[in-house]
């Protein structure tokens, strides 16, 4: 019974477990310098993990949202000189557009979103190799400033990149507490059977979340391709899997209905911390997906409510 | 022979069996009947071994035994026939039947299907079922795959030394009357190969097949009478400890309706193979009740009218508006309700507060410039609390915290808060108990006096009879007989039974 009423708080107390494990190791963790620095680093993962939240909020999952990201760094890189700062509407209309087609292909041709979300990423991935001709671009340096450079200065102390995430988070969770859209994805991941029944429209409503969860994904590209100031294929590899365990060790369950946005918020400190003290305990970087992989087992497993699952796992 | 003593039972927060004594003699049909939560199913599992008794202790022959598993209770001769149906229904009744023992057929590692055919053969003249082993279980119908079931379980008489313990958990519940007459038959010649203890919530029935019957309340047995001494009214007050009103259905408070403009009006409907070429009209303030053995069609009806289901011909007319685009939203912004059978999956979304359950259906209409209005959504969850008395600490509890009458009541809430006036009820009453049952049909006429009209399909015939002013039997997807139901000249069972099967 209690350990039900606890549930809840298991995120953020293991977020602060850690951070006090790692800061006790190395106290040079909790300089506040270098604090910010790690999480301004850990705002393009963030942003994705926010969107990949609405899909898995509504008990779906999607697998583009990398893919997504690489195809926005050659966007990005590519039109940067035709449309300035107009870029990041032409990089989010393109991820609202494959997140919307992930959506569409879900709900109404029933194809399972882990299926055509990995499709659509393919998709992704294929236009962004093609359009950047498989090389690594990169953007011109004084064209980047102009139009991006404010994204890199301080605002009170504060990295811009910071407040960005916690405007997004802001509006992401007014979006999901505060509007019908919201509770109806809360619905349709808590009881979709029920939600059809009430009269809700729950294929638009999944079109939107997958959409949702596209144009977050462009953005985090964004971001990153102009952090990282180029594009190509294959520079957002290694988000999605981090994206994941960011919602996952969040509270989100892959069977929906719980958590939600403040919860990834948590989830992506968690994985910033894993990061740091794996930095720390200098373990190498082509060691740390192996442990990510199996912190992601781990917060499967213990995050999926069973009941949903009626005793079958295919 | 079979016999508890004593047996506790707890879970968190109650006792679900206090101190159960049980006994089952050689050749006897035990009968077991009690209200939904007097403790039934609790007992039933811990005789199958899904659970393991607190307190007391279960005996065989006199010997003490213990299951961990439903596997050693089976060892032991004690075999389940499931109410919801365990057979897998793709593959064929042989394999069925011995799921699980294909041991004893394998010859160099592959199994020998003929042996098998033939094993089955003989398990099946045992329940007098005349089938091919090879058939697929999909293709038979109920009554059948309950004889397989039932054929399934006799073959524990072969694989174990000592006697058979048969529990039949509702095993009339999907069968219409001439298949309970069969069942009824077969259970008595099957006296001299196993003992049988049977749970039915349909006294009348547990009444003519048992020797004796054990009454339950509240995780007690109340009264052990025997089949001579047996009467239902008796029965029926020692399980619910009062007696049941005379005005049980509130037929006093049955009006007329106004024969008005029809509120639903269907014309030649059919839906592929479920319902054919029905027609019929409900006005304001009706209740019509459609009746029929399960797969008759009723279900489908209601979901054609609510908009879930696409008739293939036909017209449908709601409030004089044709319907060309069936859906449920559809649906709600025309009035209509529903109120589905599953309540657990399709009635409400458990995870989300009764509030939340309450406004689903009209979210616009607590919506100003995109944002919900929380506070008079809540406010309106707490009227409804107070006018339909939900029991719940507050409108912020997880719906599925509470008990299943005071979640269809949040979910009528949701309905009639709404305004609809055109209510579809699918079995409103199922899993209550009757206190619950009761404030449904107090409900079913306040909505009625409003001027709401109500589509009901009904748990039991009784029930049907006692609320509706209209009754539809359908058979087969095909309208039989349409009964008007004054109060005071309302069909009798057997009236509707006659046209059912």
């Amino acid at each position: 019974m209690n350990l039900e009423r606890l549930k809840p708080h298991f995120p953020w107390l293991t977020l602060v477990a850690l951070a006090t494990v790692v800061g006790i190791a190395n106290p040079a963790f909790f300089d506040i310098g270098g604090l910010l620095l790690l999480v301004a680093d850990v705002v393009p993962l963030f942003v994705m993990a926010l969107g990949m939240t609405f899909a898995i909020y509504i008990g779906g999952i999607d697998l583009s949202v990398q893919q997504i990201a690489n195809m926005v760094t050659v966007l990005a890189t590519v039109f940067l000189s035709q449309f300035g700062i107009g870029v990041a509407l032409v990089c989010l209309a393109a991820g609202t557009l494959f997140g919307a087609i992930s959506g569409y292909v879900t709900t109404r041709l029933y194809v399972p979103s882990f299926v055509s979300t990995l499709a659509m990423g393919f998709v992704a991935l294929s236009a962004a190799k093609w359009l950047s001709g498989q090389r690594a671009l990169s953007m011109d340096a004084q064209l980047r400033n102009e139009s991006f450079g404010w994204m890199f200065g301080k605002t009170l102390g504060l990295p811009n990149e910071i407040i960005i995430a916690a405007v997004l988070l802001g509006i992401t969770w007014f979006l999901q507490t505060r509007t019908p859209l919201g509770r109806a994805l809360k619905a349709i991941g808590a009881g979709e059977l029920a939600a059809v029944a009430s009269g809700l429209d729950v294929d638009r409503v999944k079109i939107i979340a997958f959409a949702i969860s596209g144009g977050l994904a462009a953005l985090s590209g964004l971001i990153f391709s102009v952090k990282l100031s180029g594009g190509d294929a294959n520079l957002a590899n290694g988000f999605l899997l981090l994206a994941i365990v960011a919602v996952l060790v969040g509270g989100t369950p892959l069977t929906g209905g719980v958590g939600g946005v403040l919860n990834t918020a948590v989830g992506t400190l968690i994985v910033m911390v894993i990061r740091a003290a794996m930095v720390y305990l200098e373990v190498d970087a082509t060691r740390q997906q192996m442990i990510f992989g199996i912190l992601l087992i781990i917060a499967i497993a213990a995050t999926i409510d069973r009941s949903k699952l009626r005793g079958v796992v295919k | 022979m079979y016999e508890l003593r004593q047996v506790d039972k707890h879970f968190p927060g109650v006792q679900a069996l206090k101190a159960v004594d049980l006994t089952v003699n050689r050749g006897e049909i035990v009968g077991l009947v009690g209200e939904n939560g007097a403790g039934k199913s609790t007992l039933m599992k811990i005789i199958y071994g899904a659970y393991q008794p607190d307190g007391g202790g279960v005996f065989i022959d006199g010997r003490t035994v213990r299951f961990q598993n439903p596997r050693q209770a089976m060892e032991h001769g004690i075999g389940m026939v499931f109410q919801e149906q365990s057979l897998i229904t793709n593959l064929t009744v042989m394999e069925n039947i011995f799921l699980g023992c294909e041991y004893g057929f394998v010859r160099f590692g592959v199994i020998d299907w003929k042996a098998m055919a033939a094993a089955a053969r003989e398990q099946l003249a045992k329940v007098r079922l005349d089938i091919d082993p090879y058939t697929v279980t999909s293709r038979l119908g109920f009554a059948q795959r309950q004889m397989v079931e039932l054929a399934k379980v006799l073959t524990l008489e072969e694989r174990i030394d000592g006697d058979l313990v048969i529990l039949l958990d509702e095993p009339t519940s999907v069968l219409d009357r001439d298949e309970v007459r069969l069942l009824f038959d077969l259970v008595n010649e099957l006296t001299v190969r196993a003992s049988f203890i049977f749970v039915s919530h349909r006294i009348d029935e547990v009444l003519e097949l048992s020797n004796r019957i054990y009454v339950m309340k509240d995780g007690e047995v109340v009264d052990v009478v025997d089949k001579e001494s047996a009467n239902i009214d008796d029965i029926q007050h020692k399980m619910v400890g009062r007696d049941i009103d005379k005005e049980y259905y509130r037929e006093q408070k049955q009006k007329p309706y106004e024969n008005s403009e029809a509120l639903v009006s269907l014309k030649g409907v059919s839906l592929d193979r479920r319902f054919q070429d029905v027609s019929f009209d409900l006005h304001p303030g009706e209740v019509l009740c459609f009746v029929g053995t399960e797969g008759s069609g009723r279900e489908a009806i209601l979901r054609t009218v609510y908009g879930l289901e696409t008739p293939t011909s036909g017209t449908v007319t709601v409030k004089n508006d044709r319907v060309l685009r069936f859906m449920a939203k559809s649906g709600v912004e025309r009035g209509v309700g529903y109120v589905p059978r599953e309540r657990k999956v399709e009635g409400f979304v458990s995870g989300m507060a009764v509030y939340e359950n309450i406004t689903l259906s009209q979210m616009k209409k607590y919506t100003t410039a995109g944002v919900l209005r929380v506070a008079s959504e809540r406010l309106l969850a707490r009227n409804w609390i107070e006018r339909l008395a939900i029991k719940t600490p507050d409108e912020l509890k997880d719906c599925a915290g509470l008990s299943g009458g005071n979640q269809q009541k949040v979910i009528l809430a949701k309905w009639r808060s709404a305004g609809s006036d055109i209510i579809l009820l699918d079995h409103p009453t199922r899993g209550l108990d009757i206190g619950a049952k009761e404030d449904v049909y107090e409900m079913i006429r306040e909505m009625s006096d409003a001027g709401v009209g109500i589509i009901l399909v009904a748990d039991t015939l009784e029930e049907a009879i006692g609320l509706s002013h209209t009754i539809i039997v359908l058979k087969d997807g095909h309208i039989q007989k349409r009964f008007d139901g004054k109060p005071g000249s309302k069909p009798s069972l057997y009236d509707l039974v006659h046209h059912m099967v």
